[in-house]
């Protein structure tokens, strides 16, 4: 368990107030809230959380390792390429954390693997469809950005010993926020999260590159700030295969963390690509551009579009989360989840314009 | 529009270790979940402890309709936490000041406002920021009236991370354009009305201290902003004291009493005692 931050010497706030003119109220009261956390408070407030609705419920801790297995099926859309559909759903203890789509592709000598899915158990049944499929030794394992239903069941890779390959902002990117994700991710997935961890990237690219599998090439493309900032794309040679990770979202709702400006501009880029298909980081195993797009560019079109004209009408970033966006809740699956999350993003981007 | 002195910098936080809730980083999607250090100090009752040194243990009276205050009912993003206070237009007095209180914040003082001539009564007023939200926290709003006494409404806030969080999506970008400032007069449909509207914002990453530096695992030494003067027509509207829980680019709504000219000046002095200044156009006239 954490200790308060307010119980270490070199608290921040203590330091920064000791360093400024004290206004009349005092702006801490550290000294009254250091009190010790027995384990009968703790467990008091264990169950004072139970209730709040925001915590989704989670089964007791079993000891054993969960009996069932994820489902990590794969489906081969072209030679040597093969993707698993990801669930349309946020992380939970049913699901163990296979939301998001993950891939592979076989070379004449070696494999590379594109996201690992959110848990240890799901990266662990991925190795299992891959070995079902080649003995050819894993080189790579790539992840297209930062997000924990994409790199979680890196872990299971390590015995393969590959090169860890990402983003170069995602090695720092995942830095900041490992034990934010390894929190959150243990909470809402339970005991078949054990033993996921945050693999950091070995290669970070900062320009495009060619992996060698042998007799194809994978080539990778880091992005500006888009989705997040750290998102990176992969294609094929041996199929024209684009993987586009979580720029392209389909029947998902599309979630933002990065910039929804430079989304859309990314978004009018990939128009002009060709490609024989192109993977989604959630959607179907395989779609075609630039169709493929036009759903999620309406949609962070219509975003940005309510947010810019709420801005304009003075309206304050709560309000407009109530209200932008909510033209295209028919479309999209989780909107709920994550419809306002975006707009208090763009809010915060766009007022700046 | 802007003075910038960026001398003296005033507080140095390098050293630090990394620990406790600073390594609560902004769990994207989670921010509200990812809160199991929350249970530890969830029962504890910081409230006796505020009382006594915010407020030198003055009686309280709470939940009499004095305040209002509006919190999201679920939580988008800890570090981006709109907060709204309004005084109903019931209440005829003038407010004296306003504090807004986080228990659980490493600085629970959000923000304390004391009013000037300008800020006027008549209508509803109401004050707008967004703040960071470090663990599971009752948040509170104290408005003391003309009369001296005391009107507390209480919340609760279910949401993590918020103090430590970079909710610059891209950190690269955390000091672009700093300093640039901008303050709105909001005319009312009725410009008889005698309470208007205005804005300010403030392009500032305003680092709270508990921020990680993703280049260096150091963290980001205390840069916020603690003073704010805002006018009307030269007439005091209120000065705020805050703490380092004000969300990256402080962004400040506000009702004023309606004046002649309506230009609003606001002059906003951060931790390093550089001064941003800035004023709305006339409107009204």
């Amino acid at each position: 368990m954490r200790e308060d931050s307010c119980g270490k010497i070199q608290c921040p706030s203590c330091l920064a107030r000791a360093n400024l003119a004290v206004p009349d109220a005092p702006l801490d009261a550290h000294a009254q809230q250091q009190r010790p956390i027995t384990r009968q408070s703790f467990l008091r407030g264990l169950g004072a959380l139970a209730f709040l609705p925001l915590l989704r419920s989670v089964p007791a801790f079993a000891k054993d390792e969960p009996e069932a297995k994820p489902d990590m099926a794969v489906q081969e859309i072209a030679p040597g390429v093969f993707v698993h559909q990801g669930q349309y759903a946020m992380q939970s203890p049913e699901n163990m954390g296979d939301m998001a789509n993950c891939a592979f592709v076989v070379g004449d000598e070696a494999v590379a693997v594109i996201d690992t899915s959110c848990s240890a158990i799901c990266g662990e049944a991925l190795r299992k469809s891959i070995a079902d499929v080649t003995s050819k030794p894993i080189r790579y394992v790539i992840n297209t950005h930062m997000h924990p239903d994409h790199v979680f069941g890196n872990v299971a890779f390590k015995q393969d010993a590959p090169t860890f390959v990402g983003h170069h902002n995602l090695k720092n990117a995942l830095q900041v926020r490992t034990d934010a994700y390894l929190t959150a991710n243990e909470r809402m997935i339970g005991p078949a999260f054990q033993g996921s961890e945050v693999i950091l990237p070995d290669l970070g690219v900062e320009k495009k590159t060619e992996l060698d599998l042998g007799g194809r090439a994978l080539i990778l493309e880091p992005q500006a700030t888009a989705h997040t900032n750290n998102d990176l794309i992969v294609t094929d040679t041996g199929t024209d295969t684009l993987f586009l990770g979580d720029l392209l979202f389909s029947v998902h709702i599309p979630t933002l963390d990065g910039s929804i400006t430079g989304w859309l501009a990314l978004l009018d880029d990939f128009e002009k690509r060709k490609a024989a298909r192109v993977v989604p980081g959630h959607g179907p195993h395989a779609m075609q551009l630039p169709g493929a797009l036009k759903p999620e560019q309406l949609y962070l079109q219509t975003v940005a579009d309510d947010v810019r004209k709420l801005i304009k009408d003075n309206l304050p970033l709560g309000e407009a989360t109530k209200i932008a966006g909510y033209r295209q809740e028919h479309a999209w699956k989780l909107f709920d989840d994550y419809n306002a999350r975006n707009v208090s993003a763009a809010y915060a981007e766009l007022e700046w314009e | 529009m802007l003075h910038a002195k960026t001398s003296s910098p005033s507080v140095s936080l390098a050293g630090l270790k990394r620990g406790a809730s600073a390594l609560l980083c902004g769990a994207f999607a989670l921010a509200a979940i990812a809160a199991l250090p929350a249970p530890a100090k969830a029962d504890i009752d910081d409230w006796p402890g505020l009382k006594r040194t915010v407020f030198d243990n003055r009686d309280v009276i709470e939940e009499d309709g004095v305040v209002i205050l509006d919190t999201p009912q679920v939580v988008q993003d800890a570090a981006l936490v709109p907060i709204t206070v309004r005084v109903p237009p019931e209440v005829k007095e003038p407010i004296k000041s306003l504090t807004i209180v986080i228990d659980k914040n490493p600085m629970p003082v959000l923000a304390k406002l004391t009013f000037g001539p300008a800020a006027g009564t008549g209508g509803e007023r109401r004050f707008t920021t967004r703040a960071r939200i470090d663990t599971f926290s009752h948040i509170r709003a104290v408005v003391e009236t003309e009369d001296g006494k005391l009107h507390m409404t209480t919340k609760f806030i279910a949401a993590a991370g918020g103090c430590a969080a970079m909710n610059a999506k891209d950190p690269t970008t955390l000091t672009d354009g700093l300093g640039k400032m901008i303050v709105k007069t909001f005319e009312p449909a009725l410009p008889s009305t005698p309470i208007w509207e205005g804005m300010v914002m403030l392009k500032h990453p305003n680092f709270s201290g508990l921020q990680i530096n993703p280049n260096t695992g150091d963290f980001i030494a205390a840069r916020f902003i603690y003073n704010a003067d805002v006018k009307r027509d030269g007439e005091l509207v209120f000065n705020m004291r805050a703490g380092s829980a004000i969300s990256t680019n402080p962004n400040f709504r506000f009702t004023f009493g309606r004046g002649e000219e309506n230009v609003l000046t606001v002059k906003m002095t951060d931790t390093d005692e550089t001064v941003f200044e800035a004023h709305s156009e006339p409107s009204g006239t």
